[in-house]
C-alpha cells in the first residue's frame, strides 16, 4: 500500500465519515435526550435532497439546494413533533418508534408521487466541480468541501452546546431530564429546538451527499442503517460520540472495502454487534444512565 | 332411443359450439408480472410494460379477430408476491402467457412456476446465464439477453484496439460475476491480462472512492465494469472526479451509460465505451420509428429496457399471427415463438430453440459530445450473437 | 383462566372457524392467501411470545424465519433427505441458532436489544445475499414438498397446503397458549412487568429470557420451513430487516401479548397489502398511514378494541 493510496483512502474515509456525522448527530442527540429512535430520520435526509434538488433546478444553482433543503426537513420534523410526537410522550418509546416506521412508508411514496421514480441529479457547484492535486494525488474538490463542511459544523455545534444557554439546557436534559426540569430549565423548548435542528442536519446531509451518492426514492433506506450503527457505536446523546462513531464507521467501511472485501458486506453489522456487547453505552457514553 | 328431432338439435348445438364465433372473440391475454410500485426497478418495469403495449397497439392490437389484452400485476419487488401474482394471472385470469421479471431476485420464483404450470414465460430483462443455461426450461424464453451474451465480445475487441491490461469492478452478486467472468474469458483468451478485480458488496451506498483508489494504484490500461441505475451514475462521475479518466479507458456493459443515466452523468460520460444489445443511435428505420413514437409519448429517449419491451411485444404478435390467433395449445405457442423472426428495434431477432435465449446483434459504441448533449457513436456491430447451449438440453 | 385468556381462546376459536369456512368456499386465489396468512400467523405468534410476553422487542426475528427456511431447503436439496425431516431440522437449526445468539443478546434491553437484533438479522441477510452455495440474490428453488399422499393431500395444491397450514397454526396457538398459561409463562410476564422485583425474588431472569428467545426462534424457523414448502423457493428477502419490521407490525396490529391478536394482524396485513397493491402503485403510503392510525388510536391493536375498556397497554 503506497502513501498515495493511503492518502486517498484517508480522505475518502473522512468524507464518508462527515456525511455520516451530519446524519448521526441529530439522531444521536434525540436518542440521548428523549430515548427515542426516529426511524424516519432517513426520510428527512431524502426530503432534504429532493427539495434541495427542486430548488436548485428552479434557481439554476447548487447553493439554492443548501438553502432550501435543511429548512424543508426541519419544517417536516417540526410538524411531526408538534402534531404527533408530543402527543405521544405518554405512549411509550416503542409506540414512537413504530409510528416513525410507518412514516418511512408514507415518506417514500410521497416523494415518488411528487418527483416520480427516476433518479435525479444535483450536480456539484461549478466552483467545486473539478479536482484538486494534493500531495501528488487527484481528489475531487467537492469531497474536500464535504470534509470541511462537516468539520466546521462539528465545531459550531460543539460551541453551541458548550457556550449557549440552549446548549446548556440540552446537556442538562441529556444528563438528567427530571432534575433539569425541576431546576426550571425549559426542557421542552430545548428538546423541540434540538429535534428540529437534528432534522435540519439530516436534510443538509441529503443535499451535501446528493452530488456523491445520487438522489432517488429509496435513498432513505440506504442510509438509515449505517446511521443507526454510528449512533450506537459512538454513544447516543453526545456530539463527540456521534463524531467519533462516524469516524470509526466511515474509516472501517472505506478501508474494509479494499482490505477485506469478502468480509466488508457484513462488517459494519458485526462492528455494531460488538459495540453493543462490549460497550453498549457507546464509545463516549452520555453521563446519565438510560 | 333419441328422437330424430332431439338428435338434430344436439347435433346443431354441438356444431355451433365447435364453430364457436363467441370463442373467437375472447381476447388473447398477456400477463405482465413486474415490480411496478416498489424497489429499484420501478422505472424499468414501466418502460418495459409501456413499450410492450405500444408494440401490440402498433401492430394492430388484435389477431384473427381476437383483441390482445395486456394485464399488469405488481410484484412489489418481492419474489413470493411475484409467484402469487403469476398464479393469479394463470389460474384466475387465464392468461395465455406471462412476461417477467425485471431483476434476478424474482427470476427463480417465476421460472419455477412457469415450468411447473407449463405456461409460456417470456423474460423481458433479467439476464442470469443459467435461465437459458443449466436451468433452462422448455416453457421459459428470453427476449432480452444473457449476461454472457452481452459482454463476451468486448474482451477481444479491446485487446484488438490496444488495451492489454484491465481492472474489473462490479457488485458482488450473480449478475456482476457473470458479466465480469464473460469479459475476462474473452479478454484473456485474446491475450489480455486482468490486473485487478473488485466486487463491492451489493449494497445501496455507491461510494466508489475506495475502489477507484485501488484501481489507480494498479494502473490498468482500461477498466471494465457493470453497474446500472444510481450506482452507475455515481461510478461514471467518480471515475472522472478521481482523475482516472485521463489515464484509464472506462468500458462497461452499456447500462453504465444508459439514456436513463446520461442526464445525471453529463460530460463525465464522454469517452466511455459501452457494449449492449441496444443503442438509441441504431440507424435503422424500425428503431427510428420506435424512438420517434416513444419520445413523442414520454418526452425522453427510449432506453434499452423500453426497446426490449417493444421487441417482446413484436415477437409475441408475430408468433400469434403465425398461429392464426389460436392460443389454446401452449406448446404450439412456444413453437411459434421459436419460428418467427422479427425486425425489432435492435435489428433482426429470433429465439434460439436450443437455449430459448434470443439471438441478436450486439453493438459496441462510445459516448461522444455533440454540441451541448452527449450521445452515442456506434463503433462496431457483431451480428447475430448466439449463446452456446452451456448446459441447456432442450 | 382469566377473562382475558378466555376472550383470547374464544376469538381464536372464531378465527379458526372463519379460516376453515373461507377454506371451504374459496377459489384458487383465496386458498393461496389463506396459506400465506397461516404461515405469517405462526411467525407473528412466535414474535408475540418474545415481544408481548417476554417484553423483548426484536427487529431481527426474520433471521430465524429465514434460517429455518434455508436449512429446510438446503437439507432437502443437498442431502436429498426427506422433506419432513428437513423441516424438523430447519426448526432445530433456527432454535439452536436462537439459543446461541440469545445467550449473547438477552443481557441487553430496550433500544440496545432492538439494535443488536437488527444487527444480527442484517448479518444473516448479508451472508445469504453473497453466499453462492445458497444461490445468492436469487436464492434456491426446487424445494421438495413433504409427501402427504397417504393422507390424500398434495402440498402443491394451494387448497391442501392451506388446510395443513391452518391446522399447523392452530397447533402452534395451542402450544403457546399452554406455555403462556404455565408457570414458566407467568414468570415471563412477571419479569417483563418488573424485572427488578423478579430479580429480587431470585428468578433467573436471563435464563427465562433466553428460553423465550430460543423458543420464539424455533417457532419462527417452523414458519420459515412452511414458507419454503409453500413457495418452493428460498431467498435472502426472508431475512432482511424490513421483514422483521413487517411481522412486528402484524403483532402490533393484532394486539401485543394476546397470542391470537397477531393471527388477526397477519390476516389483515396480508389481505390489505394484496388489495391495496392491486389498486394503486402508492400502496405503501396507504399501509403506512393505516399502521400509524392503529398505533395512535388503537394501541392495543384489534384485541385492544375487543376489550370493553382501553387498558394501559404499553410494552
Amino acid at each position: 500500500m503506497d502513501s498515495g493510496f493511503l492518502l486517498l483512502q484517508l480522505l475518502n474515509g473522512l468524507q464518508f465519515a462527515m456525511l455520516l456525522f451530519l446524519l448521526a448527530v441529530g439522531l444521536s442527540v434525540v436518542l440521548g435526550m428523549m430515548n427515542f429512535i426516529n426511524l424516519a430520520h432517513g426520510t428527512l435526509y431524502m426530503v432534504g435532497a429532493f427539495v434541495g434538488f427542486a430548488a436548485a433546478e428552479r434557481a439554476g444553482s447548487f447553493w439554492a439546494a443548501l438553502v432550501a433543503g435543511p429548512p424543508a426537513a426541519a419544517a417536516l420534523g417540526a410538524v411531526f413533533y408538534a402534531g404527533l410526537l408530543r402527543r405521544m410522550q405518554q405512549a411509550g418509546a416503542m409506540k414512537q418508534v413504530l409510528v416513525t416506521f410507518g412514516l418511512i412508508f408514507v415518506g417514500i411514496d410521497t416523494v415518488r408521487l411528487i418527483w416520480g421514480d427516476y433518479e435525479q441529479t444535483l450536480p456539484a457547484p461549478s466552483v467545486l466541480a473539478g479536482s484538486v492535486h494534493i500531495l501528488g494525488q487527484v481528489y475531487p474538490a467537492y469531497r474536500l468541501f464535504v470534509i470541511a463542511l462537516g468539520l466546521m459544523l462539528a465545531l459550531i455545534l460543539h460551541l453551541g452546546l458548550e457556550r449557549t444557554r440552549l446548549g446548556a439546557a440540552v446537556r442538562a436534559g441529556v444528563d438528567d431530564r427530571v432534575m433539569a426540569a425541576s431546576l426550571g430549565l425549559d426542557i421542552e423548548r430545548a428538546f423541540f429546538a434540538v429535534f428540529c435542528l437534528g432534522c435540519a442536519l439530516a436534510g443538509l446531509a441529503g443535499v451535501v451527499a446528493a452530488p456523491v451518492l445520487e438522489i432517488y426514492p429509496g435513498m432513505d433506506m440506504a442510509i438509515l442503517i449505517p446511521t443507526l450503527i454510528v449512533v450506537v457505536v459512538g454513544g447516543p446523546g453526545r456530539l463527540a460520540g456521534a463524531f467519533l462513531g462516524a469516524l470509526l464507521i466511515g474509516m472501517a467501511e472505506t478501508f474494509g472495502a479494499v482490505l477485506v472485501p469478502d468480509f466488508s458486506g457484513f462488517m459494519i453489522y458485526a462492528v455494531m454487534a460488538l459495540a453493543l456487547l462490549l460497550r453498549p453505552q457507546g464509545l463516549l457514553p452520555a453521563r446519565h444512565s438510560s | 332411443m333419441i328422437s330424430t328431432y332431439r338428435a338434430a338439435a344436439v347435433a346443431a348445438l354441438a356444431a355451433s359450439l365447435a364453430a364457436g364465433p363467441a370463442l373467437a372473440e375472447e381476447p388473447i391475454k398477456i400477463g405482465l408480472v413486474l415490480p411496478f410500485s416498489a424497489g429499484p426497478y420501478v422505472p424499468l418495469a414501466n418502460e418495459i410494460a409501456d413499450s410492450l403495449a405500444m408494440a401490440i397497439a402498433d401492430a394492430g392490437g388484435a389477431v384473427a379477430g381476437r383483441r390482445i389484452e395486456v394485464l399488469r400485476e405488481d410484484t412489489t419487488h418481492k419474489p413470493d408476491v411475484a409467484q402469487a401474482k403469476a398464479k393469479k394471472l394463470v389460474f384466475e385470469d387465464k392468461v395465455d402467457m406471462l412476461v417477467g421479471p425485471v431483476g434476478s431476485n424474482e427470476l427463480t420464483a417465476l421460472l419455477d412456476f412457469a415450468n411447473q404450470s407449463k405456461t409460456p414465460l417470456l423474460i423481458p430483462n433479467a439476464g442470469d446465464n443459467e435461465a437459458t443455461g443449466e436451468r433452462c426450461s422448455p416453457w421459459v424464453l428470453r427476449t432480452s439477453f444473457s449476461n454472457d451474451q452481452i459482454v463476451r465480445e468486448m474482451g477481444p475487441w479491446m485487446v484488438k484496439h490496444g488495451y492489454k491490461t484491465a481492472a474489473l469492478i462490479a457488485f458482488d452478486y450473480a449478475a456482476g460475476h457473470q458479466q465480469m467472468d464473460g469479459f475476462k474469458r474473452g479478454f484473456t483468451q485474446a491475450g489480455g491480462t486482468i490486473v485487478n478485480e473488485q466486487y463491492p458488496p451489493f449494497g445501496p451506498i455507491s461510494d466508489f472512492g475506495p475502489y477507484l483508489a485501488k484501481i489507480k494504484e494498479v494502473k490498468p490500461a482500461a477498466v471494465f465494469t457493470f453497474f446500472a441505475g444510481p450506482p452507475a451514475t455515481a461510478l461514471v462521475k467518480q471515475f472522472t472526479e478521481f482523475g482516472l479518466k485521463d489515464q484509464i479507458k472506462l468500458a462497461a456493459s452499456g447500462w453504465l451509460i444508459s439514456p436513463l443515466n446520461l442526464p445525471g452523468e453529463g460530460d463525465a460520460a464522454v469517452g466511455v465505451l459501452g457494449i449492449l444489445n441496444y443503442v438509441p443511435a441504431i440507424d435503422a428505420p424500425e428503431n427510428k420509428a420506435f424512438q420517434a413514437e416513444f419520445q413523442e409519448k414520454y418526452h425522453r429517449i427510449a432506453s434499452e429496457f423500453a426497446a426490449q419491451g417493444y421487441d417482446t411485444g413484436k415477437l409475441i404478435f408475430a408468433a400469434l399471427q403465425s398461429l392464426g390467433g389460436k392460443t389454446a395449445d401452449k406448446a404450439a405457442l412456444v413453437k411459434a415463438l421459436h419460428s418467427v423472426t422479427v425486425k425489432g428495434t435492435r435489428g433482426a431477432l429470433r429465439i434460439d430453440p436450443k437455449t430459448n435465449n434470443i439471438i441478436q446483434d450486439i453493438y459496441i459504441y462510445e459516448a461522444r459530445k455533440n454540441g451541448d448533449r452527449v450521445d452515442f457513436a456506434i463503433l462496431d456491430k457483431i451480428p447475430a450473437v448466439q449463446d452456446p447451449p452451456n448446459g441447456c438440453n432442450l | 383462566m382469566s377473562t382475558g385468556e378466555r376472550r383470547q381462546h374464544i376469538v381464536a376459536a372464531l378465527l379458526l372457524l372463519a379460516a376453515l369456512a373461507a377454506w371451504r368456499f374459496s377459489g384458487y386465489a383465496g386458498e393461496d392467501r389463506l396459506g400465506e396468512i397461516a404461515v405469517w400467523a405462526i411467525f407473528a405468534m412466535s414474535l408475540d411470545l418474545l415481544v408481548g410476553y417476554a417484553g423483548l422487542v426484536s427487529l431481527g426475528h426474520a433471521l430465524f424465519f429465514g434460517l429455518g427456511a434455508y436449512a429446510m431447503a438446503s437439507l432437502a436439496l443437498f442431502l436429498k433427505g426427506s422433506p419432513s425431516l428437513a423441516l424438523l431440522a430447519g426448526v432445530a437449526t433456527a432454535g439452536l441458532s436462537a439459543l446461541a445468539i440469545g445467550a449473547i443478546v438477552v443481557r441487553l434491553a430496550g433500544v440496545f436489544f432492538i439494535m443488536i437484533t437488527l444487527a444480527f438479522g442484517q448479518m444473516g441477510w448479508a451472508y445469504f445475499l453473497r453466499a453462492r452455495a445458497f444461490g445468492g440474490i436469487g436464492g434456491m428453488s426446487g424445494v421438495r414438498q413433504i409427501d402427504l399422499g397417504r393422507l390424500g393431500l398434495d402440498l402443491a395444491n394451494p387448497a391442501d397446503f392451506a388446510l395443513i397450514a391452518i391446522i399447523a397454526a392452530a397447533l402452534v396457538y395451542l402450544l403457546l397458549a399452554l406455555i403462556t398459561a404455565s408457570p414458566f409463562g407467568r414468570m415471563l410476564v412477571a419479569l417483563h412487568q418488573n424485572e427488578h422485583r423478579a430479580r429480587a425474588l431470585g428468578l433467573p431472569v436471563q435464563r427465562y429470557k433466553l428460553a423465550a428467545f430460543a423458543l420464539a426462534g424455533a417457532l419462527a424457523g417452523f414458519a420459515g420451513g412452511l414458507q419454503a414448502q409453500r413457495t418452493g423457493f428460498v431467498s435472502p428477502e426472508l431475512l432482511v430487516w424490513t421483514t422483521s419490521g413487517e411481522v412486528l407490525i402484524m403483532v402490533i396490529l393484532g394486539g401485543l401479548g394476546t397470542l391470537v391478536g397477531p393471527v388477526a394482524g397477519a390476516a389483515i396485513w396480508v389481505v390489505l397489502r394484496h388489495i391495496l397493491s392491486d389498486m394503486t402503485a402508492y400502496w405503501m403510503m396507504a399501509m403506512g398511514l393505516f399502521f400509524i392510525a392503529v398505533v395512535l388510536f388503537a394501541g392495543g391493536g384489534l384485541m385492544g378494541l375487543a376489550r370493553p375498556r382501553a387498558a394501559a397497554d404499553d410494552a
